[in-house]
């Protein structure tokens, strides 16, 4: 018999499914699943298969699955399966799929073999009982009836009804065209095995009704088949009488109900087939198959003469038997049918099959539509027409509907391509001699059916990996005290619009050093480089192109060609690998990855060569520079452009010099756009000259010479037609040769960069000065633009309104002492400063920019006191400014300076200074000094000028943090420095706490804070504070330091 | 069997006659908005939209060295090359014409190598001779074994 390939298909999909249940339970057993469940689904996943490929004709993978079969028979009835058994049953099913591959295998089932009950049909020759013509079945019916009706699932049983109806669909067609003549042998054939898979299925299930009529037509076609005899009309009514019956049976057993009146006719309608079979006409000289099937034909005519009237007299007798029974069924319960029907429609409707490739044509007729759809929004953007732009909404919202259904179809769960993993860390975990579990979570996560098969392999690899050099051995892992069994678990989840996979390990985790080495060591990276690399960019490494950590190399990983495959497998989908590593702890590698590649979200921007899209996934963020501005601008370092984008450089890329339509750009005056792209764990600025829109595009595929260029990954046809390049990031990194050693340099621009390295941010500002200015942005209340015909003079003090309140202006240039320029500006940039509950605005005449700076604050060579310091950094000097010394060199009435709290009594500030001024005298003791500040800048400077007079300073980041150190600590302190304003333990908390400890209660405290005013004193007074002090006048807070230490001293 | 006859499309590129099978050509065409390729070599004239489908312009006055003089109205050969839409750029299109195999006869070495790889033979004609296109060059062309020889050759 000749299939078809799609039958051949189909077949085989099927067989790896049924292999695919077979090795789950078998897995499942493994690890100690109930043992009847699983025994009866790994024995349906071999039985079934026994019978598919008897069918198909593959003789081998027949007499295979039933080997198989039979060893597992022998279980029957325990309560366990011996590991040994479970990896011959593994290995069974791996040559299961080479066979049905084509392959050869060499299969050796000599297990000790389990007692087996069906002796006869242990011998190797079994593997043709389909084919066999002397079948003895009545011995085979009796091992596969094992199973109880009543232990079956009901998914097994909707199973086994839809296999039998789609059975005896095929019989009746068989019989179809055996009846109209075209008696051949393939439909002999095919005709008697689907009866035998009847019989089998029907007896596996209990169905002793529905077996045994099967078993009749079986036995009754057996003369038939062994070429002896032809086939009669009378015989075929009967078979289609039998045929009918058996349906008739099977509506009333899904429908949990037995029909005794054709139960009770069963024996005499064997005997009536019997009769018939008995009376067929035979054949003189029985010989091979194609004659006989011919002669069958042209021998049925020439007899049918003769025996018309008796096969009539046959015929008529089943005839008239099957009527009653149809009579008396529907007597007896005529609801019945029509429930069964019911049931039958919910089946039918519930999933269909349809071929892959019909599903890609229809995938690429969404795509079309999903252009046409653009092209009429873009159309009806245009049109007044009323009803049609409502018409086209509704296009629109339609088509987007069908193109989430449409992505559905191909969407499959995860955990088909997960649950493989079991049997591989199974298998693994033998190999290596560790124990590890599998956890799967969120594999019912669904993704794109070509994407899933992309990851397939990298997932395996990642899997291997970690089983491999992440999981330690069991008695390493019990010395590290961590449990015997480690524990790889692979999570898949929905993110953004992205599907992230996360595959953990609790091993050995990674060391940086050994990875550093092994980097160095092949070349991967020099040593100067090295050591200019964070913790992430060396883990990172391992990605690298001919990397392996692994000691020696093993059968299962480490050949060193793995994790750099696995990132570009990866990346070619659009997705991103990301890992991170605690030594001692495990791994965790994050891959995400998008949903469907077929149609994607983009910006589309222009240069002078044309559209080109970027994929949203590739693009961080977009930044407008005004290149008219004086500051925060495209710089250029060595003849490249750069960008400064929050405190680190962005390198940048020109569209148009990349692709080679310009060669000289300079950015002179205007607007600059820039995309900010990822590539590769790094960043990189595009600069565009128009950005557009964001639309999704429909990806074209290119030709080969046009991919080689790197810079396009595709094409699209954009709503009005025109077509678009997509823009390979990667590619157009690399043409813009940002080679890929030093990208990994740049840090890659993370939002939290400025927290995680200790930076304080500054307000930049320009003065009348050649150098910056800067401002901490903390005290930055707003800032405004004024209009110069909007200040009004109240007395000599420059003021405006400002909300309901009157803000005085303060020019920094003079308070500085500069010499103000731009005089004639009609906008006033002015920096509002909230301190004591009033305002101030300082008239600045720039506003540039943000900084981010970790730079030391420099202090000495500073003569005014409006002048905190000196910002140092990389590329140039910035004066930081302090705006409260500035506001009190003009308002130095109004506010409260700091006061002596303890003394009770307020002093003018200068008299303080004086005082304090001859107080001063080296302290004679070091005294430790406990710091509590929550701003970076702050806790820094105070340190310094502490440090600075001598003192030891241990600075706590907030409240709770001093309350730790002031319990923890070793030796006494001797003053305490707080700020007030601080996240979970404030200033006043603090001191309360203080000042309740029986230690500490009459331990020096100051409070130093932005806040004034008399009431906030009255409350650092009441909260136990010494003195109170503003930020931040170095001179004035050594003195005051001194101040309280000596009184300290003095009334000790 | 004597004669064997195959049918060409035959179009004119600097004043020489090609010919394209005409099972291969998929349609002519006038001159369609070119989408142009950065960085590519100068024969790709750019990327079309063929009623929603993308094909590769080829410039054949580029692609054979001829001097690209501005022509007012090309025409386009659209054929199929290696599942990839191909949009032929010509200066005008000929009648189809059908030829007698044993006219066939091969490039002469003489002519410019540059032209000779395109072609599979040469058909003498009344009067002139017609080229045959080579597609699987064309094919090759487009499809460059390694990224290293796909050096932009403009």
């Amino acid at each position: 018999m000749s299939f078809s390939k799609e039958d051949l298909d189909e077949f085989k999909a099927e067989a790896l499914d049924l292999l695919e249940i077979a090795e789950k339970s078998l897995l499942a057993l493994d690890s100690g699943a109930e043992f009847k469940t699983a025994f009866d689904s790994i024995f349906r996943g071999f039985h079934n298969l026994k019978g598919a490929a008897g069918i198909m004709d593959m003789e081998q993978l027949q007499a295979h699955t039933h080997e198989l079969e039979n060893i597992l028979m022998g279980f029957k009835g325990d309560t366990s399966i011996s590991k040994k058994y479970i990896n011959l049953f593994l290995q069974g099913i791996d040559a299961a799929k080479v066979l049905l591959d084509g392959g050869e295998v060499q299969f050796d089932y000599s297990m000790p073999q389990p007692v087996i009950l069906n002796t006869p049909n242990t011998s190797k020759d079994n593997n043709v009982i389909l084919d066999s013509t002397t079948v003895d079945d009545p011995l085979e019916v009796k091992d596969e009836k094992i199973l109880e009706q009543k232990d079956v699932s009901p998914e097994t049983m909707g199973d086994f009804f839809v296999e039998c109806e789609e059975i005896i669909e095929r019989v009746s067609k068989h019989l179809q065209s055996i009846e109209s003549g075209e008696s051949t042998k393939d439909h002999l054939d095919g005709l008697y095995r689907d009866v035998h898979s009847l019989k089998g299925a029907a007896y596996l299930f209990s169905y002793k009704n529905l077996g045994d009529l099967a078993h009749i037509m079986e036995s009754s076609l057996e003369r038939v088949r062994s070429g002896t005899h032809s086939t009669s009309p009378s015989l075929l009514n009967g078979l289609f009488k039998c045929l009918e019956m058996i349906e008739k049976l099977l509506l009333a057993e899904k429908n949990g109900t037995t029909n005794e009146t054709i139960e009770n006719a069963i024996p005499r309608i064997s005997k009536a087939m019997t009769k018939i079979e008995n009376q067929l006409p035979s054949l003189d000289q029985p010989s091979s198959s194609e004659e006989v099937s011919v002669l069958d034909v042209e021998q049925e005519n020439t007899q049918k003469l003769e025996q018309e009237q008796e096969q009539e007299q046959k015929s008529k007798q089943v005839n008239q038997l099957v009527p009653k029974f149809e009579e008396t069924i529907q007597k007896n319960d005529p609801a019945k049918p029509h429930a069964a029907n019911e049931i039958k429609n919910d089946d039918s409707t519930s999933s269909i099959r349809v071929p892959v490739a019909l599903l890609d044509s229809l995938m690429a007729l969404m795509g079309e539509m999903v252009l046409v759809r653009n092209q009429v929004l873009q159309f009806s953007n245009k049109s007044e027409d009323a009803e049609f732009i409502s018409m086209s909404k509704r296009l629109n919202v339609v088509t987007s509907e069908i193109q989430a259904g449409m992505m559905k179809t191909r969407m499959q769960p995860i955990g088909n391509v997960l649950g493989k993993f079991t049997r591989v860390i199974r298998d693994l975990s033998q190999d290596l001699g560790k124990k590890i579990n599998l956890s799967l979570t969120g594999t019912e996560t669904e993704l794109d059916k070509s994407l899933l098969e992309a990851i397939k392999d990298p997932l395996t690899h990642l899997v291997r990996n970690s089983c491999d050099h992440g999981i330690e051995s069991p008695n390493v892992r019990k010395a590290a005290g961590k449990s015997e069994i480690g524990t790889v678990s692979i999570k898949a989840y929905h993110e953004g619009g992205q599907v992230v996979i996360d595959i953990q390990d609790d091993g050995k985790g990674l060391h940086r050093e050994v990875i550093l080495n092994k980097a160095i060591e092949k070349g991967v990276i020099n040593k100067v480089d090295a050591t200019k690399l964070s913790e992430k960019q060396i883990f990172n490494l391992i990605f690298a192109p001919g990397f392996s950590t692994a000691a020696k190399i093993t059968n299962v990983s480490g050949r060193g060609v793995g994790m750099d495959v696995v990132r570009t497998n990866i990346e070619r989908i659009g997705g991103t690998v990301d890992l991170s590593s605690v030594a001692g702890q495990g791994t965790l590698i994050k891959i995400k990855i998008p949903l469907t590649l077929a149609i994607v979200p983009a910006l589309t921007v222009k240069c002078r060569g044309g559209t080109f899209a970027i994929p949203q996934v590739n693009l961080e963020e977009l930044v407008r520079v005004d290149q008219s501005m004086t500051q925060n601008k495209i710089e250029f370092m060595h003849g490249t452009p750069v960008f400064r984008l929050r405190g680190s450089i962005l390198p940048l890329v020109d569209l148009n010099v990349v692709l080679d339509i310009e060669h000289e750009v300079n950015y002179k005056d205007g607007i600059v756009n820039i995309a900010v792209l990822n590539a590769e764990q790094s960043s990189f600025g595009l600069i565009i000259d128009q950005i557009q829109d964001t639309v999704d595009i429909v990806v074209k595929p290119l030709n080969r010479l046009l991919k080689s260029l790197l810079a396009y990954s595709g094409a699209t046809i954009l709503g009005d037609g025109s077509v678009a390049f997509i823009l390979d990031v990667i590619g157009i990194s690399k043409l813009a040769h940002l080679k890929h050693e030093k990208i990994k340099t740049v840090a890659k621009l993370t939002p939290h960069a400025y927290h995680t390295n200790e930076a304080q941010d500054y307000l930049l500002i320009k003065v009348a000065s050649p150098t910056r200015h800067a401002l901490v942005l903390g005290y930055v209340h707003r800032l405004e633009e004024f209009k110069v015909k909007d200040i009004e003079y109240s007395g000599s003090q420059r003021v405006v309104r400002y909300g309901n309140t009157i803000l005085p202006l303060i020019s920094v240039n003079k308070g500085l002492g500069y010499s103000s320029t731009q005089q004639n500006q009609e906008i006033v940039p002015t920096v509002v400063i909230r301190r004591a509950d009033h305002l101030y605005g300082l008239e600045v005449d720039a506003i540039l920019d943000t900084l981010s700076s970790e730079a030391d604050l420099n202090y000495s060579h500073i003569n005014n006191p409006a002048i905190f310091g000196n910002l140092n950094t990389t590329d140039e000097l910035i004066v930081v400014i302090d705006p409260f010394e500035l506001i009190e060199s003009v308002f130095p009435q109004r506010l409260g300076s700091q006061e002596s709290l303890h003394s009770g009594n307020s002093m003018d500030r200068n008299e303080f200074v004086m005082n304090a001024a001859i107080d001063q005298k080296k302290p004679d003791i070091s005294a430790r000094i406990l710091l509590a500040e929550d701003t970076i800048f702050f806790r820094k400077a105070i340190k310094d000028v502490l440090q600075n007079m001598g003192h030891e300073v241990v600075a706590a980041s907030d409240g709770q943090e001093a309350i730790d150190l002031l319990n923890q600590a070793e030796k006494p302190f001797d003053l305490i420095v707080s700020d007030i304003e601080m996240p979970r333990v404030n200033g006043f908390q603090l001191a309360n706490a203080v000042r309740n400890h029986p230690k500490y209660s009459s331990m020096p405290m100051m409070a130093v804070s932005s806040k004034a005013g008399l009431s906030f004193m009255k409350e650092c007074k009441k909260a136990g504070f010494n003195i109170y002090m503003e930020k931040l006048r170095p001179n004035m807070l050594e003195n005051a330091v001194n101040d309280l230490l000596s009184k300290e001293k003095s009334a000790v | 069997m004597s004669n064997t006859y195959e049918q060409l499309t035959t179009f004119y590129v600097d004043g020489n006659m090609f010919g394209i099978e005409v099972l291969n050509v998929q349609e002519v065409a006038g001159s369609p908005l070119v989408f142009s390729v950065p960085l590519a070599p100068s024969f790709v004239r750019g990327l079309v939209n063929l009623r929603g489908q993308i094909a590769t312009a080829i410039g054949l006055r580029e692609l054979f060295d001829k001097s690209s003089k501005d022509i007012e109205s090309r025409m386009s050969v659209i054929c199929k090359i290696d599942g990839n839409l191909v949009s032929l750029i010509v200066d005008s299109i000929g009648e189809v014409v059908e030829v007698e195999e044993s006219r066939f006869e091969t490039v002469p070495d003489t002519i410019p190598q540059q032209v000779r790889r395109f072609i599979k033979g040469v058909y003498k004609m009344n009067g002139a001779f017609l080229s045959v296109l080579d597609l699987e060059a064309l094919a090759s062309e487009l499809s460059p074994s390694t990224e290293a020889d796909s050096g932009r050759n403009n």
